[in-house]
């Protein structure tokens, strides 16, 4: 994923990839930002988290109800009061909520 | 125009309702059934309130960094996308600028959620919300 790429995205504040066990693997910020290294390592472990608590419910909900569409995920976003991060696979980009195309973001992250 | 009938009137909306702080109270329109809906509304329950959790370590391990309190958070499915802002929910059809569309209507009819996410859901339960929750 080419992260610089990522942060072309409208609003983009950071990018970044992680490994599946959430650990921050490379990341870009936006000068100016008050986002840090170690808070995206955090933020990074709670990505692999949603999205494995997303598949898991998306799975479920497809198995209940006969209802397709879910499976596979694209991706799942926690929006914050000033900010929203964008996840899928192993990579996650966040961006300003004024400013932010979600699906915009949904399609760059999507694997090639 | 009330937030539910607003996103029901957009084409791609699939389903959009409420959802209280226990999860079992709920009110919906659209294509779900009230088996299906009650499931939803657990569903986004659940998820808000674990998405509020990590904001809250976030916080505690850099305050003020722009992501608590949560507004919501949404879940890209395939086909079908589910968004949820506070306590409304919305299943819509992944259509080229719906969820930008739907993002912007929820985020300006729910305005901004918070600190106060329990009292705020369980208020929709109704009676004493600070006696019934502390």
């Amino acid at each position: 994923m080419n992260l610089e790429k990522m942060m072309d995205l409208p609003g983009a504040m950071a990018a970044f990839t992680y490994n599946d066990r959430g650990e921050l693997q490379s990341h870009i910020l936006r000068e100016g930002t008050e986002l840090t290294p170690q808070v995206l390592d955090l933020l990074t472990r709670s990505c692999v988290a949603n999205l494995a608590i997303a598949g898991m419910e998306a799975r479920g909900w497809e198995a209940v109800t006969g209802q397709g569409g879910f499976q596979p995920l694209q991706g799942f976003s926690v929006v914050g009061l000033e900010w929203s991060v964008v996840v899928n696979g192993n990579c996650g980009v966040i961006v300003k909520n004024r400013d932010a195309d979600y699906e915009a973001a949904f399609n760059a992250l999507k694997p090639a | 125009m009330h937030i539910v009938k607003q996103l029901m009137a957009i084409p791609g909306v699939i389903a959009a309702g409420e959802y209280a702080y226990r999860g079992d109270r709920f009110s919906y329109q659209g294509a779900l059934t009230d088996e299906f809906a009650r499931m939803a509304s657990i569903l986004c329950r659940a998820n808000t309130l674990s998405v509020n959790m990590q904001s809250e370590i976030f916080d505690s391990f850099a305050e003020n960094c722009g992501c608590r309190p949560v507004q919501g958070w949404i879940v890209r499915g395939a086909n079908v996308t589910v968004c949820a802002v506070g306590n409304y929910f919305s299943f819509i059809e992944n259509r080229e600028e719906l969820l930008n569309d739907v993002m912007t209507i929820m985020r300006a009819k729910v305005g901004d959620i918070g600190d106060d996410l329990l009292v705020n859901l369980y208020a929709k339960l109704g009676g004493d919300t600070k006696e019934a929750l502390y």
